[in-house]
Formats: C-alpha cells, structure tokens, sequence
C-alpha cells in the first residue's frame, strides 16, 4: 500500500478578494523506499504540496490520504497522533531548538508522542548520521551541516513512514549537502521511508528516484 | 529632526503598535508606579497641610509666641504689658475639641475686648445680647451649615455665631478666651501669649524684654513653630510611605527593562541591518532609549492622573494614622502642583531611563553582520551566572554592612540602602537559583505533566536572560509584601500582648468624646472624689497627661499613681530593668519612666538625667526606667502624680482606670458607676472595648501600606503576564516547529502553564528569601531607628501562605492568555517567517 496518496488536491490561498491558487489538481502516489525529489521555481507549490502531505495543512479540493486515511477527516488530535508517528520533517534552516542539545532534540518527538526508552533511540539516530559525539552540543555550538544531520536524525526518531524535507541542503555547502542527501537516501534505503523532497539543486535531485517538475501549481512532468 | 522623528515613527511606535498587549501591560506597570508615587505625595501633602495656623485669620499676624509645658500663667500678662514696648500681647487658649455634628475642630479662646479691631468686626454682634459669641472659620460654617446669629451647642452650652471668618486654612472656632478656659476647665492657664510687634520697634529689642519678665522655663519661639514641630514630627513617618511608595516604580522598572530587553533580542536581525544601512551605534542606542522613554512618558502622564485619584481615596486613611499615633489634624484640600507633576514625570522617566539602559547598550553593541542566534546569546548568560553570582554575594555583604550604620538626621539611610542592596543581590542571584531549580526539577515535572512540562522548565533556564529579570521582579514584589506582612503581623501581635499586659484595669474613664492623640481633654473636677466614695471601687488608677514640649519635639508627659500601677498593673519595663524597684523608687523622688520610643528617639537611658520645662520651673529629673509602649510615636515622660502636682499643681486628671473589687458582675458595676457619674459628661469604656479599638486604628493604620503593596504585586503580575507573552512571541517559530514535531496544542499548553507555575514558584522562593531579610531589616533596623519601637518576630503564617498561595495561582492564570496564543499559532506561518 501507498504510504502517501494525493488525489486531484489543489490549494487555494484567499487574501482579501484576490484568491491564489497554491496547487492545482495535483495526484500522486509515494511508495515506501522512494524517494522523490519535487523541482520548480520559488513559488511553484512545492513547500504547499509538503505542507499537505505532512498534515499540517487541509487541501481546499481533493483528498491526502496518509496510510489509507483521510487527512480531512481527521481531527487536530488525530492529525497530531499522525504526525508523531508516521511523519518527519528536515527543513532547510535546520529548526533545532535552541535551547536543546542535539541529543535532546532528537529525544524530543519522541517524549512528545510518550514513546518508551526516548534517550537510548536518540543516542542510536546520532550515531546513525554519525554525530555520537556531539549529543551534548548545543545548536550554536554545531556546524551547518551538523545541524542539518541532527535535524536528519530528529526526523527519522519515530522511524517514519513519511520523510518529509523541503530544501534540505539549501543553506548548506556542497560537501555539507552531500552528506545530508546521502543520510536522506539511506533514511528510505534503511527506514523504508517515503522521502518527500522540495529542492531547486539538481545534484539534490539526483539521488531521487522520481523526479517531479511543479509548474504554477501543477505537475509539469513526471520522470 | 524631522528625519529622527520619522525613524522614531518607523521604528518605535510601529513595533510598539504591532505589538499593542504588551506595550499596553508596560504603560500599565509603569502608571501604577507612578501612581503609587504621585498618590502618596499628595494624600500625604493633604493630611500634613492642615497644620497651618488659622489663628492669624482673627488675630492678625503675630512674631512672637510665648508658651510653656503645662500652660502659661495668665498672670503674666499684667507683667507684659506694663512693659514700655509698642508690643500687642494677646492671649490665648488652643485646643482640639469635639463638636457634636462636626467632630473634631480646632478651638481658639482669645481676649476678644483687646482683638476687638480684628476679631468682630460686624454689627451682628451687638444684636446678640446675653448670648456668649463665637466666631466660625468660613469652610467650618459651611460644613456645619451655620450662619451669622444662628445658636451652637459647643461644651454643653449655647454659643451665637457672631462673625464668619474668611480664613485660608480655616477650620475653627473663635470665642472669647474666659469661654474657652470655662470650656476646658483650666481657669488661669494660657496656651500662648502671641506678641505683635511694632514696625518702629526691634524685634531683638522686645523679645530681650520679654525674656526678662519670663520664668526660665517659659519659651519664645516664632510664629509657625508649632507647624514646623508637627511636619518634623511627621517626617519619618511621610518619609517612610514615600520610600514604600517607590517600590511599585522598582517593580514597574524591572518590567521595563525586561521591555526592552526583548525588543532588543527580537530586532535584532534588523539592528544589523539598520547598522548595515549606515546608522550609528548611538541612533541605535536612542533609538531603544526613545523606546522606553515613549513607555515611560505614556506611562507616567497616566500615572499622574492615577495618582490624582488614589490621592483622594488614600489622603483619608493617611489622617487617620496621623491622628491616631501622631497629633491631631484634618485633612486639607489636595493641591496638584506643577512641582507634584514633574516628580510624577521625572520618576517615570528616570525609572524608564536607567532600566532601559542596559539593553539600549547591547543594541548598540550589535554589529552589521551580527547573526548570534538566541542559543548562543542564552548560553553566554548562563555563562554570565557566576560572575552574577559573585555579584550577589558582594551586594549582599554590602548591605550587612550598610544596615549597622546609624540613623542620618534621623533618618535609618543605612536600613534603605541595605534593602536596595538586598534587592540589588536577589537579582543577580536570579540566574542562578532559575538555572539550577529548572535542572532539579524538570525530570519530577516531566514524570508529573508530561514533556510539556518538561520543555516549560527548560525554556525557562534556557531564556535565562529575560527569564530572571522577570522572576527578580515578581521576587522584589513579593518580598516587599512578605515583609511588611511580617513587619505588620509581628507588630500587631506585639501590640495585642502588650495591651493585655498594660491595660489591667477592668474600667477607664475619660472625657467624653472619642480619644485623639495629642489632646488630653480634662475629666470634670470632682470626678475622682465621687469615684472614690462608691463601694464597687477597689482601686483608681489616676493619670494626668497633657502635651508637653522636649527640645524641639513635643511628646506627651503624665502624672501617674505608681503605687497602684505596682500593685495592679503589668507595665512592661526595657530587659535587665527591675520593675517593682524601679517603679518604687518613683514616688516622693524627681524620678521619670521613658516609653521606648521617646528614650530612642532622644538618645536617653536608665540613670540619665533628663531636663523638664515644668511650668514656670527648668526641673532635672533621672530615668529611673524605661518601659514599652507602642500607642503613640510621640512618646511618654511619665513621673508619680505626686511628683507632677508638686511643679504644676493645676494639672487635670485625664484619665482614671478604675480596678472593681473581685467577684463582682461587670455588667452591674458598670451600670452603678455610670448611673453614679451621670452628671459627668465623661465616657466609660471597658477593658475589652478599649483594646479593641486599638487594635481597629492599628489595622487602620496599616491599610495605605497594605494597599501599595497589593498594588506592587498587581504591577509584578502585569510584569508576569507581560513576559509570557513575550516569551511566546520570541519563541514563535520553536513553538511552531514543536507542532511540526507532533506536539498537541495541549502539551504547548502545558508547556506555557509550567513556565507560568514555575517562574510563580522561583519568583516565590527567592521571594521568601529575600522577604525574610526585608523583614528583619524593617523590624530591627528600619521601624526601629524610624519610630523606636522594638517589635518581636511573630510573623501570621497562615495569612502569608495564603498570599502567597494566592500570588502563585494568579501568576498561573497570568499564563492562561500566552498559553491561548501559543495554541493558536499557525505553524506553518511561524516555521516559514524568514
């Protein structure tokens, strides 16, 4: 079974009387292990396109459906239960907490959905992207890619079915980048994930296994 | 300018606009400081104003006034004016009486026949024949709703209004001196003879005359002495609730600063590209002063008009607590002066300008390129504990050390700033006590709540920065109001033991009317003697007390019946003093006992001689004791009755306790010696009626300070409140990712709730400790040095835990409304800001 499903989802944005549509009639599958990379310009969908596919937002049209069920008709408790554990999200500005250590931050969803032993996971995801010993670092004591490795590391906690990242190596340098999108790739190889990634870089979208091009709301191709 | 006010408008007021809760809860904090401020000034001003001499109004003016303890002699005046000087002497009798439908009013008897050119000066007066004819001060007659010829009742008699005076400060009667001595019953005694002297005469020259026709014992002083005597006797006290009055502006200041602070932490990205455009480090740094200085100035104007109305509502009970432990007066009409408005101004700002300082500096110190993030500004404050730590440490060694200087001009300098020193400490030590207190008890808090808990205690430790000067806020307010709990608990209980071992006796009579301090109204002649011959009496305690001056304070000196108050009486002497002896060695002997307060406040101690004006007499007395005493600041000389009559002999009884042979019914042997004395007008009150009453004035007395206090901890719960919010806003995105991170709108409740409950705990710990301190400094340092008393430890427990209880919950509900905003933050919106 398709872990993620959009069926003829389209995404109005309403400002005043102007209304703005995000996503337009957009329908795809994602099956567990791949990966796939979404491509287009600034403003094509994409970031709309992960929001919904993350639950954390309702299509205006068409249905999300995540493990089978309807993102709509769930409730925001059910949504939250969703995205405990079966969604993880890497962002391209890393979104560490601050004031939590590297450790703590990968502990964190973990405590937030009462999962049991949370520390001893943690410590096994830093070492999985091979960070063991920074856990007691803080964010600002980290380096960019490091901080996008914990990240990687925060989103694969629960094991998810769905990994959603959008621009991840987009505030990274290459070698930093690099390392990153192949943590990305073993998360599907290893985890059995659905990768879902928004990116402009075309060495990013090469690790994919599907490649969608996102034009004005739209899917433009599909390869 | 016009540039630097359309950045102002850009980049102060719209922030502030965008921003309208919080910039709201800060005008707020810093209004009710004001307020508090502005308030006591002018109540205080208002209940110390009505000092002023009215006598002036019918005398005219005078420059010299002669009086002595226990009264002048009328006698003297035939030796004044026989002297060759263009001088007017007229005599005069003072006092405070009660009048029925008006309460208490100043009374001035004066030789109407000598002043007849300045006193009636209408015809009215001849039409009143056979009618004694007083004279009402204007607003007096209009309160009472009199008019010239209507009849009064004053003394049990018929008075005609014979002329209404149009006096400034006015509130009296005039009428002719031999009335007034009739009234009073102290026929032949003067209060003063005012002198007015001749524009061709030398002031030197007749005061020189005088003082040689005087006894030595008997003072000249100027006009308006006995005004400065009072404002003198006040000032503690009005300096006092002035210094308590700024405490809210402290609390409001810490609020400012926090403010600030989070402006500055927000708006930093835009520090950086403000200086990146071409500003200066100094536009930067006024740009955050003006900042504060927009709040403080908001802030202040309404606090003036706060202040304006707290005044009317406090200036009451201000009168009250002066008449009830002070003198007697009213209170005048409060006057808003331009000099009141720039205090209120001036405080506001000064309190926005120095607490705005800090943050408007580290603004400026950003550089263009800045891009710490939060963590790492957060991990150098907590890096900064330490040396805060140690800061702690010398401002509290500091204020040990001020706290043992003595009093300056009478005032306890070094107990204030012991207190601010103490403060000073709590708030660097804020860190430290936040850092450690979230490490212990996030895992419990976590096990108990839940990670939201968890993640509330750890926010907290990690805003250090913002979080202790919130918790250091709400500590101060705290503390303040623990410690005058305490101050006033421990004062309240002390004053009820006191009072079960000083009033013994089971009856005590005085004049009728209810009591004012600092006036001594006689009890009729012959009232002892008929006391004396009814067989309910076993045993009469007679005391004679009347105002005296000692230096230049006025305290109240009495004539005692020792014997009786050895056999009967409980009276409390100073450690190491041996009662019985002491107060045996009283009678027959030029011996006094000092209460507290008058052998504090003039240095005295057992085995001193001390120096008495009695009447015409320069006496030197020795303490043979000092004894407890809490009714009045003013202060006690007491000697044995015996020893009074022998240098004023005329001196009245004042007040009689009356001990009732055992085994009889209360109820009967009241109703017997009132029905005996009905022909007196005199009150009789019981034992347990009297302490009552002074316990309802003590509490009485306490309620303005209750009142800013209660108002600190409303400013320090907006403060809360305030930074609550401000740490939900500052934390917007985090939330939103924790959102993203499954975290359910009930776990970032219980998040913004534990922060709510934990800064409300912190801030009570160090509260409390710091309160302790305050409250040994009030109680031992302060109150003492200020007022003389000594007051043992009895804090009320339960009614401070129930404060604080109550504190902690509204500091809890303080968070309801950040924790709303949290909850409702649209992730998606706050993770995608930048």
């Amino acid at each position: 079974m398709a872990s993620l499903e959009l069926r003829h989802v389209s995404k109005i944005y309403s400002t005043g009387d102007q209304q703005l549509a995000a996503l337009r009639d957009v329908s795809l599958t994602c099956r567990p292990g791949v990966v796939t990379a979404f491509l287009g310009r600034s403003g094509c969908g994409k970031s709309t396109l992960l929001n919904l596919a993350g639950a954390m937002d309702f299509p205006t049209a068409g249905e999300v459906l995540i493990d089978g069920v309807s993102t709509t008709a769930c409730t925001d408790a059910q949504l939250t239960t969703l995205r405990r554990g079966r969604i993880g999200f890497v962002f391209q500005f890393f979104q560490l907490l601050p004031t939590l250590t590297a450790l703590e931050n990968v502990e964190l969803p973990l405590l937030l959905a009462n999962t049991p032993a949370p520390r001893a996971i943690a410590r096994e995801r830093l070492q999985w992207v091979g960070l063991a010993d920074r856990g007691s670092a803080y964010p600002h004591q980290l380096s960019g890619g490091q901080m996008q490795r914990v990240a990687v590391a925060r989103a694969l906690s629960q094991s998810p079915a769905i990994l959603i990242a959008d621009e991840p190596t987009g505030n990274l340098d290459t070698a930093s980048g690099e390392q990153v999108l192949q943590l990305i790739r073993r998360a599907a190889t290893e985890f059995g994930a659905s990768v879902l990634m928004a990116t402009h870089s075309l060495e990013a979208a090469a690790i994919a296994d599907v490649r969608i091009h996102l034009r004005d709301g739209h899917i433009e191709s599909h390869s | 300018m016009r540039h630097w006010l359309l950045l102002l408008r850009t980049l102060v007021l719209r922030p502030l606009r965008a921003d309208p809760l919080r910039s709201a809860l800060t005008v707020a904090s810093i209004a009710l400081g004001v307020g508090v401020v502005i308030a006591i000034e002018l109540a205080g001003r208002a209940a110390t104003g009505s000092f002023q001499n009215s006598l002036a109004a019918i005398l005219g003016p005078t420059d010299l006034e002669i009086v002595a303890n226990g009264g002048v002699d009328e006698k003297l005046m035939a030796a004044l004016t026989a002297l060759p000087l263009n001088a007017r002497f007229a005599p005069v009798m003072e006092a405070v009486i009660q009048v029925e439908g008006l309460g208490y009013v100043t009374l001035y008897g004066i030789d109407t026949i000598a002043s007849a050119d300045t006193y009636v000066k209408t015809d009215a007066a001849a039409t009143l024949d056979n009618c004694p004819q007083i004279a009402l001060a204007k607003d007096l007659a209009e309160r009472w709703g009199r008019h010239v010829k209507d009849r009064v009742r004053i003394f049990n008699r018929q008075f005609c209004v014979a002329q209404i005076v149009d006096a400034r400060n006015g509130g009296f009667i005039g009428m002719d001196i031999a009335e007034a001595q009739r009234g009073l019953q102290r026929y032949g005694q003067l209060d003063h003879i005012d002198v007015t002297v001749d524009p061709s005469e030398s002031l030197q020259a007749v005061e020189n005359a005088v003082r040689r026709v005087l006894p030595a014992a008997y003072e000249i002083t100027r006009p308006g002495a006995r005004s400065r005597e009072n404002q003198r006797m006040l000032r503690a006290f009005r300096w006092n609730l002035q210094v308590l009055s700024y405490v809210s502006l402290v609390v409001g200041a810490f609020l400012i600063y926090n403010t600030v602070a989070v402006s500055v932490v927000r708006r930093r990205a835009e520090i950086g590209i403000l200086r990146a455009l071409g500003a200066a480090r100094q536009g930067i740094f006024w740009l955050f002063l003006g900042e504060a200085l927009l709040l403080g100035l908001t802030g202040s104007l309404l606090g003036l008009l706060l202040g304006r109305l707290l005044a009317s509502a406090m200036v009451q009970l201000i009168s009250q607590t002066i008449n009830a432990l002070y003198t007697t007066s009213r209170p005048a009409a409060i006057e808003f002066t331009g000099p009141t408005a720039v205090l209120g101004l001036a405080a506001g700002l000064l309190a926005a300008l120095v607490s705005a300082f800090g943050p408007a500096r580290e603004a400026m110190q950003v550089a263009p390129t800045e891009a710490m993030s939060r963590g790492s500004r957060e991990h150098r404050s907590r890096l900064a504990v330490r040396r805060h730590a140690f800061f702690a440490l010398l401002a509290a060694v500091a204020a040990a050390l001020v706290s043992q200087v003595p009093p300056i001009d009478g005032r306890p300098i070094g107990g204030y700033a012991a207190t601010l020193l103490s403060i000073v400490a709590t708030a660097f030590l804020a860190p430290l006590v936040v850092l450690r207190a979230t490490a212990w008890l996030r895992r419990p808090l976590e096990r108990v709540f839940g990670v939201g808990a968890f993640l509330g205690a750890r926010s907290l430790a990690a805003s250090l920065g913002r979080t202790s000067v919130v918790v250091a806020a709400l500590a101060t307010a705290i503390a303040m109001m623990f410690s005058m709990g305490v101050l006033v608990g421990s004062f309240r209980e002390t004053v009820l033991v006191w009072l079960g071992q000083q009033l013994r006796a089971d009856l005590y009579l005085r004049a009728a009317g209810p009591a004012a301090t600092g006036a001594f109204p006689p009890l009729p002649a012959g009232i002892e003697a008929a006391l004396r011959t009814l067989p309910q009496i076993d045993a009469l305690d007679v005391f004679a007390a009347f105002d005296f001056r000692y230096g230049p304070d006025r305290a109240t000196l009495g004539g005692a019946d020792f014997d009786i108050i050895r056999r009967f009486g409980r009276m409390r002497l100073l450690p190491g003093q041996e009662r019985d002896a002491i107060l045996r060695s009283l009678p027959g002997h030029d011996n006094v006992l000092l209460s507290e307060p008058f052998a504090n406040k003039h240095g005295l101690h057992r085995g001193d001689a001390i120096h008495l004006a009695l009447g015409p007499r320069q006496v030197t007395m020795r303490v043979a004791g000092v004894y407890y005493e809490y009714s009045s600041e003013r202060g006690f000389v007491i000697m044995d009755r015996g020893t009074l009559r022998k240098y004023l002999p005329d001196q009245p009884v004042t007040n009689i306790g009356i001990y009732l042979k055992p085994g009889l019914d209360q109820n009967q042997a009241q109703r017997a010696i009132e029905t005996a004395l009905s022909r007196f007008p005199v009150s009789i009150a019981r034992n347990q009626q009297l302490r009552a009453g002074a316990v309802e004035i003590f509490d009485r007395t306490f309620a303005v300070t209750y009142a800013m206090e209660l108002i600190a901890v409303i400013v320090a719960m907006l403060g809360a409140a305030n930074s609550l919010l401000a740490l939900v806003l500052d934390r917007r995105r985090e939330i939103g990712v924790l959102r993203y991170l499954g975290a359910s709108s009930s776990q970032i409740r219980n998040m913004i709730l534990t922060e709510a409950g934990l800064l409300g705990l912190l801030a009570m710990l160090l509260g409390l400790a710091l309160g302790l301190v305050l409250s040994v400094l009030l109680i031992y340092i302060l109150n003492k040095q200020s007022f003389g008393w000594t007051i043992q430890f009895h804090p009320p427990y339960v009614v401070l835990a129930g404060a604080l209880l109550l504190i902690w919950l509204v500091t809890v509900l303080a968070g309801l409304y950040p924790a709303r905003v949290a909850r409702r933050l649209n992730p998606i919106q706050v993770v995608h800001e930048e």
